[in-house]
């Protein structure tokens, strides 16, 4: 029953949208649909703590200001709460989970980096029967 | 089977340090190693060792004892420094030297002697001393009990070990081991003395602090016991000496009671005593996957009230049998 | 210390300790009886109740349910119904069989659990390793529909934050029958192994009468004898409409509190299989503010989690936030029979009775 990690990895279910649902891993931003109302850097602000608005460079049509939220992965908890409240679908989460570092300030993640949309999911699958239960590819 | 023809003083020492002596039973030791985690993860569904040298993980006992190598040696502050350091030796001492009176076949006996059966049940008389010098030097309370448990532990499975031996002996009429094998030509004593097999299969269990019976390094009260200290090599070596003499006694139930390197003569004989220690070696790990272990009480209670009197019992009835065989 | 004999020995069962989990126990022996123990908690406490004086309704929820994270479900349940209560929230039909689904659920993931760790204490491996891989299959379930493994963050006061995914049924139903298969398995080597019942029956025994007056709750109280369970006495959600049973075992003994965790789980599945053939359509989520306000007021609610019952009591003053919130944890009700079962009995029996109470440290301290 012993998954061969990393040889093999798991499939996932898709990225977490409210109100589908979905897996919870790492955030992906769209700046395009960012308006940089700032609502979930406030619903993390006593949950974890996790996100910080910051300015980047560029123009945007719907974010005048240029604030886009930049997420901290040492203090967030996947619990996908800023998802529900982004009333733009902007922010949504992805497959990807193979989120360390050697460094702590590698895991600060700006808007630019968490518009990119690497997936962890792999191939492997849980089948099970009335005789067992086994990974399989 | 002799190789080649050595003069005396050489082959003795090539006996001694490397068939059937010690490089071949650290390479058979490190084999058992791998063997049991291997056999207990194929009963958990899991996969054992995996990554350590290529196929299947089978040089992780090798990377194991390097790892120990490099570790630190620490010794307690208010320990006693010589005693600490020294009952680890003293226990690989013990096995190794139960490894040289049990011979392999006629051709490969390190120690060819007539009271070998006497010599190997006062080594495991010794075994109880050492360990309750190794608590006592560690200063630390949960490695006195440990120790003190597994003194009364091995005190009272040696006398049912001793009798069951007691009892092939008698049938034997010797105690040569060399004898004792090749008076099984007719019949192995595991079909004339079963009560005698199981009684000294369980005590073995219990010498060798083999679950159900490990009790004085039961973990979750007591850490490691009177293991707790010991760190690096000095674990390494306590270790090592464990499953040696856990060798020396499979190869002895095999000469007792299955017929040592008895077996049709396409296989040499000491192959097959490999075979059968191999048979024997598997059937005494089994028992780690099924079943929890015993409170010290009741352990002990099962030694004196039922494993000594089977083990009486078995001796009653091998006095009959021989009779009735003549 | 008064009467203590010369040859009492004073050991700590402490935190650091392979045997003890975040927890630290006094213990004095008198050779291989104990005959005191003390139990010592505390040593995770991180101030959980206070904390949540400073979070909204909502943002409370990933706060409390890490205390537990076997059973997280379990542990926001109570709060969840206490919020609803206050606020007079009406829960749509099919967000109450989803949680009274997931609940049970992780009933069955922490039950299997505990049956790990205590096989692993008495020194049996097999039986530590068989319920982590068959957790395995139960924990895939609850990522497809909750997306994380262990903390879901899923209840929410009004109903579930989304709903079960096209397909649930065929995925759960073949996982149902896998551990209805193990579990006998299970009892064939662990709860009926000799060597195991040797070590547990007629160990620990708390009689009916003592388990009322310590107060304990959950599998304790039910493997004495006493039949209380939150989800039969006070239903809520959907458990008056479905058929199950509470099984209790009148030894008292760490042999029945075992055997009760096992009946547990087959009516947890039989309760699963209910609510999959009977769960409505319509929506799982009522319409609130999203910043909560409720009414002035105080409401207390309890669910009957995997080791217990876990009570909460709120205080609002009408803010956003909880002006108190109080959490009473079954493995905090359960410390008092530490004390009273452990005197008097083996040293070798102190693992046995300890995980017998399946006690978790970090509810205890919340």
């Amino acid at each position: 029953m012993t998954l061969r990690y990393p040889e093999s990895k798991m499939q996932l279910p898709p990225g977490y949208r409210y109100p589908e649902g979905g897996f919870k891993g790492r955030h992906i931003l769209d700046m395009q649909k960012c308006a940089g109302c700032s609502i979930c850097a406030y619903t993390c602000k006593n949950i974890a703590g996790a996100i910080k608005m910051v300015t980047v460079e560029g123009a945007f049509a719907r974010n005048r200001k240029r604030i886009f939220p930049q997420i901290d992965y040492g203090f967030c908890v996947f619990c996908g709460f800023c998802v529900d409240t982004c009333s733009f679908g902007a922010l949504n989460m992805g497959q990807d989970f193979e989120l360390s570092s050697y460094d702590k300030k590698q895991l600060i993640y700006s808007p630019e980096q968490l518009t990119a949309s690497a997936g962890s999911s792999g191939l492997a699958r849980f089948i099970v029967s009335r005789n067992g239960a086994h990974h399989r590819e | 089977m002799v190789l080649f023809s050595l003069p005396e003083p050489f082959f003795t020492l090539f006996q001694i340090l490397i068939f059937p002596g010690l490089l071949f039973a650290l390479l058979f030791v490190m084999f058992m190693v791998w063997y049991e985690r291997k056999l207990l993860a194929k009963m958990q569904v899991r996969v054992g060792p995996l990554y350590a040298g290529g196929l299947e993980g089978i040089l992780q006992p090798v990377a194991d004892f390097a790892k120990l190598l490099f570790k630190e040696i620490i010794v307690p502050k208010q320990a006693d420094r010589m005693f600490f350091i020294l009952a680890p030796t003293l226990m690989m001492a013990l096995s190794v030297s139960m490894l040289a009176l049990v011979p392999l076949s006629p051709t490969n006996a390190i120690a060819n002697s007539n009271v070998a059966i006497l010599m190997i049940i006062a080594l495991l008389s010794l075994s109880p001393l050492v360990v309750i010098v190794a608590g006592w030097a560690s200063n630390n309370k949960y490695s006195m009990i440990g120790g003190l448990r597994a003194l009364h532990q091995m005190t009272s499975y040696a006398i049912p070990m001793s009798l069951s031996i007691l009892g092939v002996v008698l049938m034997a009429g010797s105690f040569n081991l060399i004898s004792i094998v090749e008076s099984q030509k007719s019949a192995w004593y595991i079909l004339l003395q079963p009560l005698g097999a199981i009684v000294f299969y369980l005590a073995a269990l219990a010498e060798l602090e083999r679950v159900p019976f490990d009790i004085p390094e039961a973990e979750t009260e007591i850490v490691m016991g009177w293991e707790t200290e010991y760190s690096g090599i000095n674990y390494g070596i306590i270790m090592t000496a464990t499953y040696v003499k856990f060798y020396a006694l499979a190869v002895l139930f095999t000469e007792l009671f299955l017929g040592g390197w008895l077996g049709p003569a396409f296989v040499p004989p000491p192959i097959w005593t490999i075979l059968k220690t191999f048979l024997v070696v598997t059937v005494m790990m089994i028992p780690r996957g099924v079943y929890p272990r015993f409170r010290i009480d009741q352990m002990l209670k099962f030694g004196w009230t039922t494993l000594l009197p089977l083990s009486l019992i078995n001796l009653v009835l091998g006095l009959v049998v021989m009779n009735f065989l003549g | 210390m008064e009467g203590g004999s010369l040859s009492e020995v004073t050991l700590s069962i402490g935190p650091q300790h392979p045997g003890s989990g975040h927890f630290r126990l006094l213990i004095s022996i008198d050779g291989d009886t104990i005959t005191k123990a003390i139990p010592d908690p505390g040593y995770v406490h991180r101030g959980v109740e206070k904390q949540a004086e400073y979070r909204e309704y909502l943002q409370n929820i990933p706060l409390l349910e890490r205390p537990v994270i076997s059973d997280s479900n379990g542990s926001v349940y109570g709060y969840v119904l206490s919020v609803e209560k206050l606020a007079a929230l009406v829960v749509p039909e099919r967000a109450q069989y989803i949680r009274v689904l997931m609940a049970e659920l992780n009933r069955i993931m922490s039950h299997l659990y505990w049956l790990a760790i205590y096989g692993i204490f008495l020194g049996h491996s097999t039986m530590f390793m068989w319920p982590f891989g068959d957790r395995e299959v139960i924990i895939d379930l609850a990522q497809s529909v909750m997306g994380t493994r262990l903390t879901y963050s899923y209840f929410v006061p009004g109903g579930v934050r989304n709903d079960v995914p096209e397909g649930f049924k065929d995925k759960v139903l073949p996982a149902l029958e896998f551990i209805e298969k193990r579990l006998p398995e299970y009892e064939a080597i662990f709860v009926e192994n000799p060597v195991f019942v040797k070590r547990t029956k007629g160990v620990g025994v708390l009689r009916s009468e003592d388990a009322i007056k310590l107060g304990v709750v959950g599998p304790t109280l039910r493997g004495s004898g006493v039949n209380a369970d939150a989800r039969k006495d006070e239903p809520y959600d959907a458990y008056d409409k479905v058929d199950f049973d509470v099984p209790t075992f009148p030894e008292g003994d760490c042999l029945s509190r075992s055997k009760v965790r096992i009946e547990e789980m087959r009516q947890s599945i039989r309760i699963v299989r209910q609510v999959l053939d009977s769960i409505p359509q319509g929506a799982f989520r009522t319409k609130h503010p999203s910043i909560l306000k409720p009414p002035h007021g105080s409401v207390y609610a309890r669910a009957e989690a995997a080791r217990g019952t876990f009570a909460y009591f709120i205080t609002s003053k009408g803010d956003k936030t909880p002006y108190r919130l109080k959490i009473s944890s079954p493995s905090f009700r359960n410390l008092p029979a530490f004390g009273f079962l452990m005197k008097g009995s083996y040293l070798a029996d102190m693992p046995t009775i300890y995980w017998s109470l399946d006690y978790w440290p970090l509810e205890a301290d919340r």
